[in-house]
């Protein structure tokens, strides 16, 4: 494997006095909560109902006394219900999917869109990257922050920026070797099966000049990691982050590959139970929750991701000072990630519903073939599904099909099962069964 | 006019049609015909039984797991010769009816071959296309002669 040297960004502040970023943090913090609470309605409504005022946040530990943020929030106030700039400082639109059909969209100023640039830029420094690198950003371009987030990044280390979005593997592979791509941003499974892909189609793996690679978007475990890493012989770094919080970047792994740190001078982390909704302490597992404190289009109070990890603020070996999240090992939430993509169950179902006139049982059952994620829907027929036609009950499976691909995004193998045959518990049919294994089984 | 079928949902699975003809044989139903259409994902079987056997059919089936329900087909008497069955779809063809799907079944009825017919229609209603039908000539089989074999 090719070895790193260990690079950082912005040492002033990725290397920054622990007190002093705390100080920092809490000005942050106190800006944004009084930015919000006079320009966001629902910010405003919620902290009146809790009996708190801006000015009561007089240290970090007062940020519990904040009300929490949801995905639903964004839905509800979509598109423009959260913002707290006006609508003409909003540079930048993106945006993943909702919870049903709806996408959610987060607002950027251009001071946001910096925010975000300089994450990625760290991400892509502590990943080896510099002036003289060639950075082939196989994230897919669009509303996905993945593409972007990555150009901007690699645009603003001064890298030669290779803008292949996603697919096409026989032309992704062709540039990255005839240009020399030397960093690779992608999902880390379709990292792997770049990797296996080049073998097949004749290519000698030596004449590349990949040496490191920021992947993120899904869930991946130390396995993948040392499949990739050998694939291409690179460094494979893990890279977090969310729409709602910036996209990538907002986390990101240095050499020492022992989790990735948080831009703590841009949002603060918080662990909790995701139960009581009450804080833990360092280095147990709970839900990651975001407050931005830089961000002023659409800022965040106590965004719960859904996200469980764990938190550490042990100085890491690189000198970087800001704490490190451990690999996302679960949801709280039935969420999915499958290619990169956010999908929820209820969004199957709001296509069912539209389709079959009842939301008939289903269950979605992910899986990953060679290397590439796979979801198949299980719907149980009911009689209005159910025809004696065989062109009848294809139209049926067919509109599924594209309905799903229309409010999701991705393609699912739509399998019709007759009625009760989907286990359930209690009554509750299971929706989703997960084989990959990336994730501890909740 | 129209006689009534059972379609079947089948699940392209090892043992998914014993499943089926183990239940009805368990509720000792007696097929009169069958035909199965099957797709690279999925098969639908279309099963003929006597009206006394309908709902313990359809009972014995959904307990069972399976997906079914009754639709209404057309039973045609078809002349036992040869262009017998030509001068049925002539009459379809001609009026332009569409063959939704069709089957025989090994019965015979004073000389006559049983035909299932599916048809639809962009104009016609299912009794505009069985009239136009027995107005040809066809011989329309009706569910009481069915149940009679």
């Amino acid at each position: 494997m090719k070895v790193n040297e260990n690079k950082i960004y912005d040492p002033a502040i990725e290397c920054m006095d622990r007190a002093e970023l705390q100080k920092r943090q809490l000005e942050g913090l106190q800006k944004t909560v009084r930015l919000v609470y006079d320009r966001v309605p629902l910010y405003r409504e919620r902290m009146d109902a809790l009996g708190v005022k801006p000015e009561d946040i007089k240290t970090l530990a007062d940020i519990t006394k904040l009300p929490f943020t949801n995905k639903t929030d964004l839905r509800d106030e979509f598109p423009f219900g959260l913002l707290a700039a006006d609508k003409k400082d909003i540079v930048r639109i993106q945006g993943s999917s909702g919870t049903t059909g709806k996408p959610i969209v987060s607002g950027y100023t251009e001071n946001d869109v910096e925010v975000w640039t300089e994450m990625v830029a760290r991400s892509l420094t502590a990943a080896g990257g510099g002036k003289d690198d060639i950075v082939q950003v196989t994230y897919g371009y669009g509303l996905f922050t993945g593409g972007l987030g990555a150009h901007q990044g690699a645009t603003r280390i001064g890298a030669m920026t290779v803008p292949m979005s996603s697919g096409n593997t026989q032309r992704q592979l062709m540039m990255m070797h005839d240009l020399g791509a030397t960093m690779l941003c992608c999902t880390p499974s379709y990292a792997i099966f770049l990797g296996e892909s080049l073998r097949e189609m004749g290519y000698d793996p030596a004449e590349f000049q990949l040496k490191s690679g920021c992947f993120g978007a899904e869930p991946w475990t130390e396995e993948m990691r040392d499949k990739i890493e050998e694939l291409f012989d690179i460094n494979a770094y893990n890279i977090y982050g969310l729409t709602e919080i910036a996209g990538p970047g907002v986390a990101y792994e240095c050499p020492a590959k022992q989790g990735m740190h948080i831009c703590e001078d841009h949002v603060i982390a918080e662990i909790l139970d995701p139960e009581t909704g009450e804080p833990l302490p360092y280095g147990e597992r709970g839900e990651l929750v975001f407050t931005t404190i830089t961000k002023t289009g659409m800022p965040m109070i106590r965004y719960r991701t859904h996200d469980l990890c764990t938190i550490t603020v042990e100085k890491c070996s690189c000198g970087r000072t800001h704490a490190r999240m451990g690999r996302i090992l679960g949801r709280t939430d039935d969420m999915l990630i499958i290619r990169g993509v956010n999908v929820f169950p209820s969004q199957i179902e709001t296509v069912l519903l539209r389709v079959a006139g009842v939301a008939p049982h289903y269950q979605l059952i992910v899986d990953r073939v060679n290397s590439t994620d796979t979801l198949e829907v299980q719907v149980e027929l009911t009689e209005e599904m159910f025809s004696d036609t065989v062109a009848d009950v294809e139209r049926i499976r067919d509109e599924i099909k594209e309905g799903i691909k229309s409010v999701v995004g991705i393609a699912a193998q739509i399998k019709l099962v007759p009625p009760k045959s989907i286990q359930r518990s209690e009554g509750k049919a299971k929706r989703t069964i997960d084989k990959r294994g990336l994730t501890e089984n909740k | 006019m129209y006689i009534t079928q059972i379609s079947v949902y089948l699940e392209n699975d090892h043992g998914t049609l014993r499943t089926l003809t183990k239940t009805l044989a368990e509720a000792n139903i007696d097929m009169l015909g069958m035909s199965i259409a099957d797709t690279a994902n999925f098969g639908i079987a279309r099963i003929v039984v006597r009206e006394a056997d309908f709902n313990g059919a359809i009972t014995a089936l959904i307990n069972a797991g399976f997906m079914a329900r009754k639709n209404q087909v057309l039973c045609a008497a078809v002349p036992n010769k040869p262009a017998g069955l030509d001068s049925v779809l002539a009459v379809i063809e001609e009026n332009g009816i569409f063959i939704e799907y069709m089957y025989s079944f090994n019965y015979n009825l004073d000389g006559n071959a049983l035909m299932i017919l599916r048809l639809s229609s962009k104009d016609m209603d299912e009794e505009a296309i069985a009239k136009l039908l027995t107005d040809n000539g066809v011989k329309l089989v009706s569910q009481d002669a069915v149940n009679a074999l």
